[in-house]
C-alpha cells in the first residue's frame, strides 16, 4: 500500500491520509527549495498542489534544483516539475503556473489554499507572498537559504508575519551563494511543516524563526513578535 | 547582561553568542559596532523577539539577535 509507511503513524493514520488527500497547496516558485518540498508532498499525498514558476531550466540550477535534468535546459519549469510529480504520484493533482508572482495575481494564485509555502530567491515577491496570505489569513511556510545557513518559519493572520520583523530591509545579493544540500534541508523541513499545519498537529513554527547552520552543524530558535506597526497587520 | 546572539555569516570569526556588560551599550547600534558588523549588512534585528532599528535602546537582560540577508533558495 502506497502511503503505509506515514498511514503507521499515530499523528496520520488513515484519516490524517485522507486530510492530506483532499488538501490543497500552493508553492511559489519551482526551485532549490521547491524541489524537496513539491516532492515530499507529492509522495505524501497531497492531494492538489498549485506550483508556479515563470522561469526556465538553466545550468546554474543544477546544483540544487533536482527536478531538473541536463536535458531540461531552456525548458520551462513548471511545465517540467508537472510532469516529474505526475509521474511520481499519478493519484494527485498538479496545476502548474507559469507565471511571474506580482501584487495583481498574487489573490488569485493562492486563493482557496490550504497552506502556501514560499520557495522563492527574492525579497520582493516574499513580501508580496506574505502580505497576500495575511490578507487571505491562510498559513504561509517561509524558508531561505544563504551558503549553509538557512531559516523556516510558519506565518498566519495570528503570528509575526515577515513584515513584523523586519524582513523587508534585507538586500539579497544576487545571485547568492547556495548549497544544494542546504537546500534540501530547509526545504525538507518546510514540507514537514506544511504537513504538520494540513494534520492540525501543534507545535508549528508560527511565531518562531528556526535557523539553520550547516557550518557549526546546529538549530536555533527564535521567539518572534508581532510588530504593533506592521503594515500587513494593520491592513486586516 | 545583554545577550547577544549571532546567525548565519555574522558567526564567522565570532561566537554565536556573547553576554555583554549591560551598562557599556546603550543601542544595538553600539553591540553591532562592537563586533565590527557594517550597520548596513545588518537584515533583522530584533531585541527579545521584537524588530528593532539599530538606534533602539538596549538594556539589561535584553536578548538581541542580529541577521544578515538570508532568503536565497
Amino acid at each position: 500500500m502506497r502511503y503505509e509507511r506515514q498511514i503507521l503513524m499515530k499523528e496520520i493514520g488513515e484519516e490524517g491520509q485522507n486530510t492530506l488527500k483532499k488538501s490543497k497547496v500552493t508553492v511559489i516558485g519551482a526551485g532549490g527549495l521547491a524541489s524537496p518540498v513539491l516532492t515530499y508532498l507529492a509522495c505524501a499525498g497531497v492531494g492538489t498542489i498549485t506550483l508556479i514558476d515563470y522561469d526556465t531550466v538553466s545550468e546554474s540550477n543544477l546544483n540544487r534544483q533536482f527536478l531538473y535534468h541536463e536535458k531540461d535546459m531552456g525548458m520551462n519549469k513548471a511545465e517540467l516539475a508537472g510532469d516529474v510529480l505526475n509521474s511520481l504520484n499519478s493519484q494527485i493533482t498538479i496545476h502548474p503556473v507559469s507565471e511571474r508572482i506580482d501584487e495583481e495575481n498574487i489573490g488569485k494564485i493562492i486563493n482557496g489554499a490550504d497552506v502556501v509555502i514560499d520557495c522563492v530567491d527574492n525579497v520582493e515577491t516574499r513580501l508580496i507572498v506574505n502580505r497576500e496570505c495575511i490578507k487571505q489569513d491562510i498559513p504561509l511556510v517561509e524558508g531561505g537559504v544563504y551558503g549553509f545557513y538557512g531559516f523556516v518559519m510558519s506565518i498566519k493572520r495570528d503570528f509575526p508575519c515577515l513584515e513584523c520583523i523586519g524582513y523587508g530591509n534585507t538586500k539579497l545579493k544576487r545571485p547568492g551563494p547556495v548549497l544544494g544540500a542546504v537546500v534540501g534541508v530547509i526545504g525538507s523541513l518546510q514540507a514537514v511543516e506544511c504537513i504538520k499545519i494540513l494534520l492540525g498537529l501543534d507545535d508549528v513554527l508560527y511565531g518562531k524563526m528556526l535557523n539553520y547552520d550547516g557550518l557549526s552543524v546546529s538549530f536555533d530558535l527564535v521567539e518572534l513578535q508581532k510588530n504593533d506597526l506592521c503594515e500587513v497587520h494593520g491592513r486586516t | 547582561m545583554i545577550e547577544v546572539r549571532l546567525f548565519a555569516t555574522f558567526r564567522e570569526g565570532r561566537q554565536k553568542i556573547t553576554f555583554l556588560e549591560a551598562g557599556q551599550f546603550q543601542t544595538a547600534a553600539q553591540v553591532t559596532d562592537y563586533f565590527h558588523i557594517p550597520h548596513e549588512e545588518v537584515a533583522i534585528c530584533l531585541i527579545n523577539g521584537r524588530h528593532s532599528k539599530l538606534d533602539a535602546s538596549v538594556k539589561d537582560e535584553d536578548v538581541l539577535a542580529l541577521f544578515p540577508p538570508v532568503g536565497g533558495g
